[in-house]
C-alpha cells in the first residue's frame, strides 16, 4: 500500500516546538494558466522553481502527464505537485485498465480533490487540470485544501493576478487553437516578466480529442547571452594532496558485467504516451 | 529606567535648540558632544535586541559582526598582543581582513571583540580622551586610568545593547607592563593573559600549555601567533590573518599581518602538528 | 541557530562537462562554531552512481545507509547496477515518503549513464523534488556562495581537466566565504572509464 512514512514526524515536531524553522521545499512560486478553445483546450506554465529568493531551477517542468489526453499544471510545493499528480495518474491508467474506458477529466478531478482534501491542506499543490474526454473538453483547478472550480480561463500561482489581467482583457469566445495558444503565451509572459516568483521560459499544452501536444519551450524569451570570454583556469591552478586514480577496465577483474543484447536506454524506459 | 530614557531623550530635532545646550553630560559622561537619538519607544533597549540577536532570531534585521579571537598577554619583554581577522554576519564572511588591534595611540593598544562598530566607535574615543589627558596633565596617561575611562564609560550604557570585549595593552613607566580587559557588562580586570570571543576557549588551550613570564620576546611572538592559528583552525567565526602587536615602554611594534594558510601548512607540514587533519584518503 | 541544516555546515557540488561530470564535497562537520573533524566527506558511491548529501549530519549518514541497502537489494533484484537516472528516481521517491517528516539533507546525484555514455547531474529538496540540470547543482550551507560561483565559472564542454579546476576553484572560494563549510574537499571527476578523486589542499580556518 502506498502512502506516507510518519516515522520522522514525532522527531521533528519536536524539533520545530523548541523552535526549528521548517525546512525550505523548493516551491513553484509559479504562472499557471488554462483555456478552452473550440475544439480543445490549451495548459501553459512558466518554468522556474525557486527556493526563497533563490532560482532553484531556470528550466523545470510544471506540464505533468496524467493519461494520454489529461495533462496538469502544477503550482505550489514543487514535490507536491509531482508527486500528487503521478499517483493520480496511476490510479486512473489502473481504473481505466479495469473498466477499459478511456479516463475522464472529472475522475481525475475528483480523485484529485479528494486526496489533497483528505490531507486538509498539508499536500501544497494547487493543480489546473485539462483534458479531452468522451464527455467533451474540461477545464478545472484544484486547491491544496480540496475545493474546485470549472470555468473556461484559469490561473493560478503567484502570477495568477498578471495571468488573469491578460484574459481578462484578451479572452473572448470561440476562440481558434492558434489564438489560443497566443493568449495563454500571453497571460503566462505576463507571469514571467510581472511575477518575480515567475520566470524564464514558455511551456504550452494543447489537447484536442485526437491527441495532446506538449510544446516543452515553446517560448524561450530569456536566454543567456553565451559569455564572450573563457574563464577557465590554467591546468595545475587547484593544489591538491593526494590523487587516486580508479579504472573500471581494472573493475572488470572481479566483477563481470554482461550487457544484455537489445539494451539500451530506449528498451529500457517506460512508454508513457502513444 | 528604559522608561525614563525614552522620556527624556527624543529622536534629534534641532528645532528646540536652547533645550538642547541645557541638557548636558556631566563629567564622567563624554565631554565632547556625545547624544545618541533613541528610538521614541518605551524600551530601546528591548526593541534593540530584539532587532540584532542574530542568536535567538537568524532572520533579525540588523546583523552585528561578531565572532573573534583576541589574545593578550604580559611577559618579562612586553605584552604580546595577537587577533585573528574574520569578521561574520551569520554564517557569512562578510571579511578576511578586519583589524581587530586598535592603535589607540602610539604607546598604547585596544583589542576589538563584538560589536565592531562599538569598539571602534569608543576606543577612538578614548584616544581622544588619551590625548586630552595628555595636553591637561602634561604627562601621559596611565593604562590603568584609561582603561578606567572606557569601563566607566561602557558601565555608564549598561544594558543598552552595547556588545564589546576589549583589552588595552601599555606600558609605562609607572606601571610597568599593564593589561586590562574591559567588556560591555562594565568587568575591569588586570591580569597577565586574557583571551576573548568565540575562540577564546582554543587560544586559552595552547597558551596557558606554553606560557611563562620569562619567555624571550621570540618565542613570546611564536605563542602568539600559534594560539591564534589554533582558534583559526577549530573555531567557525575565527580565521583569516594573524595580526600580531609587541608593546614596550618605547611604544608598540607591528608584527605582521599574515594569512594563516601558509602559516597552517608549514605548521602542519614542517613541524608535524595539526594532525588531526588528513592528508590523504 | 537552531536550523538543522546549518547546525553542523557542509556543501555540495556537482558539474557537467564534455563526456564527464564532477562532484565535489567540503570535510568538515562541526557542532555551531566548533569544529569537531576535518574528515567527514560527504559523496558517496553506489556503482555508476555518486551521491552528495548535505545537511543534518546524522541524517546524512543514516540517509547514506539507506541507500546502500536500498541499492544493494536493486543489485539483486536486477541483477545489475543502478543507472544514474534510476538511482534520482529512487531518491525522490524515498524521500517524498517522508514528506511529513522529512531527513534534513539536500542530495546531489552525479554520474555517467553506462548505457548512453550520457553525463547525468541532478539535485533535490529535503523531501523529494528533483531539479533536473544540465549543467550544474549546489547544496549546503554554502550553496548562495557555490550559486554565485558556478553560474559565473561554468562552461558547456568541458575537458575533464578543465572540469576539475572549475569545480575545485568554485568549491574553494564558495566555502572561504562560509564560516560553517570548508576544510578541505573532496572531488571526484567521472569519466567513462575511469574516476579520478583528488583531496584538495583548502584552507583549515
Amino acid at each position: 500500500m502506498p502512502g506516507f512514512d510518519f516515522s520522522n514526524h514525532t522527531r521533528n515536531a519536536a524539533l520545530h516546538a523548541r523552535g526549528m524553522p521548517l525546512p525550505k521545499a523548493t516551491s513553484t512560486g509559479t504562472t499557471i494558466v488554462g483555456c478552452i478553445y473550440d475544439g480543445g483546450v490549451v495548459i501553459a506554465a512558466d518554468t522556474r522553481a525557486t527556493s526563497g529568493p533563490i532560482v532553484a531551477d531556470k528550466n523545470c517542468e510544471k506540464l505533468h502527464y496524467i493519461a494520454p489526453q489529461i495533462w496538469c499544471a502544477g503550482a505550489g510545493t514543487a514535490a507536491d505537485t509531482e508527486f500528487t499528480t503521478s499517483l493520480i495518474s496511476s490510479s486512473l491508467e489502473l481504473h481505466s485498465l479495469s473498466t477499459g474506458r478511456k479516463p475522464r477529466v472529472v475522475t481525475c478531478m475528483t480523485l484529485l480533490k479528494q486526496h489533497l482534501f483528505r490531507h486538509q491542506g498539508h499536500i501544497g499543490a494547487y493543480l489546473v487540470v485539462a483534458g479531452v474526454d468522451p464527455t467533451g473538453v474540461h477545464l478545472f483547478t484544484v486547491h491544496a485544501h480540496g475545493s474546485t472550480d470549472k470555468l473556461p480561463y484559469v490561473t493560478m500561482g503567484s502570477g495568477s493576478l498578471a495571468a488573469m489581467a491578460i484574459f481578462e482583457t484578451m479572452w473572448k469566445k470561440n476562440l481558434t487553437r492558434e489564438e489560443a495558444i497566443e493568449l495563454c503565451s500571453q497571460a503566462i509572459q505576463a507571469g514571467i516578466f510581472n511575477d518575480l516568483g515567475s520566470g524564464s521560459n514558455v511551456d504550452v499544452c494543447v489537447i484536442t480529442e485526437e491527441k495532446a501536444t506538449l510544446m516543452r519551450n515553446y517560448l524561450t524569451p530569456n536566454e543567456r547571452m553565451p559569455k564572450e570570454q573563457s574563464y577557465k583556469f590554467a591546468r595545475g591552478t587547484t593544489a591538491y594532496l593526494k590523487e587516486v586514480v580508479i579504472e573500471k577496465k581494472d573493475l572488470k577483474k572481479y566483477v563481470t558485467i554482461v550487457d544484455l543484447a537489445a539494451s539500451g536506454a530506449a528498451a529500457d524506459s517506460m512508454e508513457i504516451d502513444a | 529606567m528604559d522608561d525614563l530614557i525614552a522620556k527624556y531623550s527624543t529622536p534629534q530635532d534641532d528645532f528646540f535648540d536652547e533645550d538642547e545646550n541645557s541638557v548636558h553630560f556631566q563629567s564622567t559622561k563624554p565631554s565632547l558632544d556625545l547624544k545618541f537619538s533613541l528610538p521614541p519607544i518605551s524600551q530601546p533597549t528591548a526593541f534593540l535586541r530584539a532587532a540584532t540577536d542574530d542568536h535567538a532570531n537568524p532572520e533579525c534585521p540588523i546583523k552585528i559582526a561578531h565572532g573573534t579571537t583576541t589574545l593578550a598577554f604580559r611577559f618579562q619583554g612586553g605584552i604580546i598582543v595577537a587577533t585573528d581577522s574574520r569578521a561574520t554576519a551569520g554564517s557569512w564572511i562578510a571579511s578576511q581582513t578586519v583589524k581587530k588591534v586598535i592603535e589607540i595611540n602610539d604607546k598604547m593598544l585596544g583589542t576589538m571583540a563584538g560589536g565592531a562598530a562599538d569598539c571602534q566607535y569608543w576606543l577612538n574615543y578614548l584616544g581622544i580622551e588619551c590625548r586630552l589627558h595628555e595636553l591637561r596633565h602634561k604627562r601621559r596617561i596611565s593604562v590603568a586610568a584609561a582603561s578606567k575611562i572606557l569601563s566607566n564609560l561602557v558601565y555608564s550604557y549598561k544594558g543598552m545593547g552595547l556588545s564589546m570585549g576589549t583589552m588595552m595593552a601599555g606600558v609605562t613607566a609607572l606601571e610597568g607592563p599593564a593589561l586590562y580587559y574591559i567588556d560591555s557588562d562594565g568587568t575591569r580586570l588586570s591580569g597577565n593573559l586574557f583571551c576573548v570571543g568565540s575562540g577564546q576557549t582554543f587560544a586559552y588551550g595552547v597558551l596557558d600549555r606554553e606560557y611563562d613570564y620569562n619567555l624571550s620576546v621570540e618565542d613570546a611572538l611564536a605563542l602568539g601567533s600559534r594560539s591564534i592559528l589554533a582558534a583559526t583552525h577549530r573555531d567557525a567565526y575565527s580565521g583569516g590573518s594573524i595580526n600580531l602587536y609587541h608593546v614596550k615602554e618605547e611604544g608598540w611594534t607591528k608584527h605582521g599581518f599574515t594569512d594563516t594558510n601558509p602559516v597552517f601548512w608549514k605548521t602542519k607540514l614542517e613541524k608535524g602538528e595539526f594532525s588531526n587533519v588528513a592528508t590523504d584518503f | 541557530m537552531s536550523n538543522p541544516f546549518s547546525i553542523n555546515g557542509g556543501a555540495v557540488v556537482a558539474m557537467v562537462g564534455k563526456d564527464c561530470v564532477a562532484i565535489a564535497c567540503d570535510l568538515r562537520l562541526g557542532m555551531q562554531a566548533l569544529t569537531v573533524s576535518n574528515d567527514f566527506p560527504k559523496i558517496f558511491n553506489y556503482g555508476d552512481v555518486y551521491l552528495g548529501l548535505t545537511g543534518l549530519a546524522t541524517d546524512v549518514t543514516t540517509v547514506s545507509e539507506m541507500f546502500r541497502y536500498k541499492v544493494n537489494m536493486y543489485r539483486l533484484r536486477e541483477e545489475r547496477d543502478i543507472e544514474p537516472e534510476t538511482m534520482a528516481n529512487l531518491v525522490s521517491s524515498s524521500l517524498y515518503e517522508k514528506r511529513f517528516g522529512p531527513y534534513f539533507v539536500s542530495p546531489v546525484i552525479a554520474g555517467i549513464n553506462p548505457h548512453s555514455q550520457k553525463p547525468f547531474v541532478c539535485g533535490f529538496d529535503s523531501i523529494g523534488c528533483i531539479d533536473f540540470a544540465k549543467d550544474f547543482i549546489v547544496s549546503g550551507t554554502a550553496s548562495d556562495q557555490l550559486f554565485g560561483t558556478c553560474e559565473s565559472l561554468w562552461e558547456p564542454d568541458m575537458e575533464p581537466e578543465d572540469l576539475f579546476e572549475t569545480i575545485s576553484q568554485a568549491m574553494l572560494n564558495s566555502v572561504d566565504r562560509d564560516a560553517l563549510s570548508g576544510w578541505g574537499a573532496h572531488v571526484y571527476v567521472i569519466t567513462k572509464d575511469k574516476v579520478v578523486k583528488r583531496l584538495l589542499k583548502g584552507r583549515q580556518d
